[in-house]
């Protein structure tokens, strides 16, 4: 019997992914193992390896449209199989009929209201209905709601879409016409949401790093002798960041409607760039991890993130973010929340700045970082704290013993 | 519609819809001498709602019937002549009186040729002026169609225009099954373009009557004029109604239904009978079953008549069916919010 490839769950909660790329066309040979198509779930996008050695057949599956998990993608045939096994006949239901709650019929628990034009329109542009405002009845998502949200800049490129070519520019001052990744779609929807739906407020610290600075070179020495990664600055602020963030429940907490979900673990995303796109890979149970195991961890993601081999679990549900850019010479930024955050803290560099000490124009590295926090859940106040703690705690570390 | 040859040929005039009818009733009686008149006061008082008029002096006594009040009795006549071959046209004088006859249509004319397997035929037309509106109170003022549209075997109609209830009552007639005509009582007076020359509309065809983009509106009878009303009201507030003029309701024209609805997206059926049970939820279970529900973008909306008795207070009885501004305050609210 040929092996059937199905489309694999690959996250928990997925009940839809979306082919992005086939690697093979019908009747190519694959090794077990070799990556035959990607997939793109609302977090990530994942290689799908061959189940099996043989030939490629009955490719049923296009890109760009959602399908459930489980359904049978494609089918392996052996060497000796005949193309004409029962099995290839097992027919897919047509790419778009298993709707999936997710992308285009949620279910009652989600609340999500749609009409059912809405919902295909959404279907047939591979969009996630979550990601759209209803202003109908009760916050039905309606045919104008849907159009105007694939209208509007960055919109969500389907990817049927976005397969063909460049569309030739009108004129050469046009530039070129670059299709939106899957990743970078996934980015623009989310980011979208994010500033549409959460009032972002800022708050800046210049923080002396001196402290901070002399602390990252003793523990250098201390990493070299048991054989940990070298600590690194952004390291040593997730580490603070989630010692401190225990005090502060409201800044690790998510808005969830009309309620504040104050998250029980601390879990770090830390913003990185891949071939020039964003991802947050996720350092779970952050205030459990000393600077070791923590430069460990950070290592391995930041390499599994270079090979592509992260799971979209190590790649979402953060309860808090840490974006650094202190190392392309950024003085300070405001950064927008990862979704559905309720606050992201932005890095910039360090730079010897004259400042007052003791009477005194004093030269001392120093650091500016800007938090953006979700009014809905996190007050000025609130966050003004929980700054000062930050503060407090890179200028004297010793207060976290 | 006349086609454009007809067009050359009739000239243009005017008839009221309760001349339309009669001008049917005549040309018929001319072409075929197997039809006849039956009901009462049909024939010297001309008719209830003077729909028969002079007949009576045209074709006589033998041809135009005045029957005594039984409506029971009219209707099991009526079928025994039609199934030995003659061709009745009666009047239920009103609608709401045919609860007598129940027995001989449901039972007798539907089924007869069915039950021996096609060698008898009822080719029966049965005309009912119901509907509210005339101060006539709850024993008068019905709209029962949907009673019979629920029963395989019979035809229903109701032509909303003259040129309709012309052309619809002569294919009623050419039909060799039993065909139940309602015409609503408000229409009788009502004016419309009727071509002189015999011509049929066929049963079973809807007519678009507006074209438009935003809503389909759903009527038929007088509820299919109130529409065209209301979406000339619509228009001006840049509303863009398409409204369709249903005719027939048994058999029921649902490709031009789910065509029109598969572009609007949006569905509003108005009809005069109870909201209950009535028309409006056949078509809008049609619609939700089939391929055009993914087209939808609203709810579906029913405009139907009160669950209650027609009032005879005036106020009220206008109150209790659907009325002009209540289609265009319903159509307003489908389109701008998305409400039903």
């Amino acid at each position: 019997m040929p092996v059937e490839v199905i489309l694999p769950k690959v996250d928990m909660d997925m009940e839809t992914g979306t082919i992005e790329t086939w690697h093979v066309k019908e009747g190519d040979q694959v090794r077990q193992g070799d990556t035959i198509f990607e997939i793109g779930t609302n977090k990530a996008v994942m290689e799908v390896e061959a189940p099996a050695s043989g030939a490629i057949r009955n490719i049923k599956a296009e890109t760009g449209v959602p399908i459930a998990v489980g359904t049978p993608v494609a089918w392996i045939y052996r060497d000796g199989e005949a193309a004409s096994e029962p099995a290839a006949a097992a027919s897919l239901p047509p790419a778009e009929a298993p709707l999936s709650p997710a992308i285009a019929g949620p279910s009652a628990a989600s609340g999500l209201r749609a009409t059912p034009l809405a919902r295909r329109i959404a279907r047939q542009n591979g969009l996630d209905l979550k990601a759209v405002t209803g202003t109908g009845p009760r916050g039905r998502i309606g045919e104008a709601d849907v159009k105007r949200h694939l209208e509007q800049p960055p919109r969500c490129i389907p990817a049927q879409e976005a397969r063909p070519a460049p569309a030739p520019a009108a004129s050469p001052s046009e530039g070129r016409l670059q299709p939106f990744s899957a990743i970078r779609r996934i980015v623009a929807s989310r980011l979208s949401e994010s500033m549409r739906t959460a009032p972002h407020f800022y708050l800046t610290a210049e923080i002396e790093m001196s402290a901070a600075r002399e602390l990252l070179r003793r523990l250098a020495r201390r990493h070299e002798r048991i054989g940990a990664p070298k600590p690194s600055l952004t390291v040593l602020i997730a580490r603070v960041a989630a010692r401190i963030l225990r005090d502060h429940p409201v800044i690790n907490a998510s808005a969830e409607g009309e309620a504040t979900r104050f998250h029980e673990r601390i879990d770090i995303g830390i913003a990185m760039e891949r071939d020039g796109d964003l991802v947050v890979p996720v350092l779970r149970d952050a205030a459990s991890m000393d600077m070791p195991a923590m430069s460990r961890e950070f290592a391995r993601l930041r390499d599994g993130m270079a090979k592509r081999t992260l799971t979209p679990a190590e790649l979402g549900g953060g309860t808090f973010t840490i974006s650094n850019l202190g190392m392309y010479g950024v003085d300070s930024f405001t950064a927008i929340i990862n979704p559905p955050q309720g606050a992201i803290l932005a890095v910039g560099r360090t730079l010897d700045k004259p400042v007052g000490r003791d009477g005194q124009i004093v030269l001392r590295p120093m650091a500016n970082f800007t938090l953006s926090s979700d009014h809905r859940i996190v007050d000025g106040v609130a966050a003004a704290r929980f700054m000062a703690e930050l503060r407090e705690a890179l200028e004297n570390p010793e207060v976290l013993l | 519609m006349p086609s454009d040859t007809l067009e050359a040929v009739s000239e243009i005039r005017e008839l009221s819809y309760a001349e339309a009818v009669r001008e049917a009733l005549g040309q018929a009686m001319e072409a075929d001498e197997r039809v006849f008149l039956f009901g009462e006061d049909v024939g010297v008082y001309g008719g209830a709602f003077g729909v028969s008029g002079d007949l009576v002096h045209r074709f006589g006594k033998e041809r135009v019937i005045d029957t005594p009040i039984s409506e029971l009795g009219i209707a099991g006549a009526a079928v025994g002549a039609a199934i030995t071959g003659m061709r009745p046209v009666l009047e239920i004088q009103f609608s709401d009186f045919v609860t007598l006859a129940m027995e001989q249509l449901v039972n007798q004319a539907a089924k007869i040729r069915f039950m021996f397997g096609g060698k008898a035929s009822v080719p029966m037309v049965v005309r009912l002026p119901g509907g509210s509106g005339t101060g006539a109170a709850a024993q008068h003022s019905q709209s029962l169609e949907a009673w019979f549209a629920h029963v395989p075997g019979l035809k229903v109609l109701q032509p909303s225009t003259p040129h309709d209830a012309k052309g619809m009552l002569l294919a009623a007639i050419d039909d060799p099954n039993p065909v139940l005509i309602f015409e609503h009582k408000l229409l009788y007076k009502t004016k419309g373009h009727v071509p002189a020359e015999a011509y049929r509309v066929p049963i079973g065809q809807a007519a678009i009557r507006r074209e438009g983009s935003d809503i389909t509106i759903v009527g038929s009878s007088i509820m299919a004029r109130k529409a065209e009303a209301a979406a000339e009201r619509l228009a001006t507030d840049g509303i863009s109604a398409e409204v369709i003029d249903l005719r027939s309701i048994r058999p029921i024209d649902f490709t031009t239904i789910a065509e029109s609805v598969r572009k609007t997206h949006r569905l509003l059926v108005v009809y005069e009978g109870v909201k209950t049970m009535g028309i409006g939820a056949e078509i809008s279970a049609m619609i939700a079953e089939s391929e055009v529900f993914d087209f939808l973008d609203a709810p579906i909306v029913r405009l139907g008549g009160a669950d209650a008795p027609i009032p005879y207070n005036p106020v009220l009885e206008k109150a209790a069916v659907p009325q002009e501004d209540d289609i265009v305050a319903a159509a307003t609210n489908l389109v701008r919010r998305g409400e039903a």
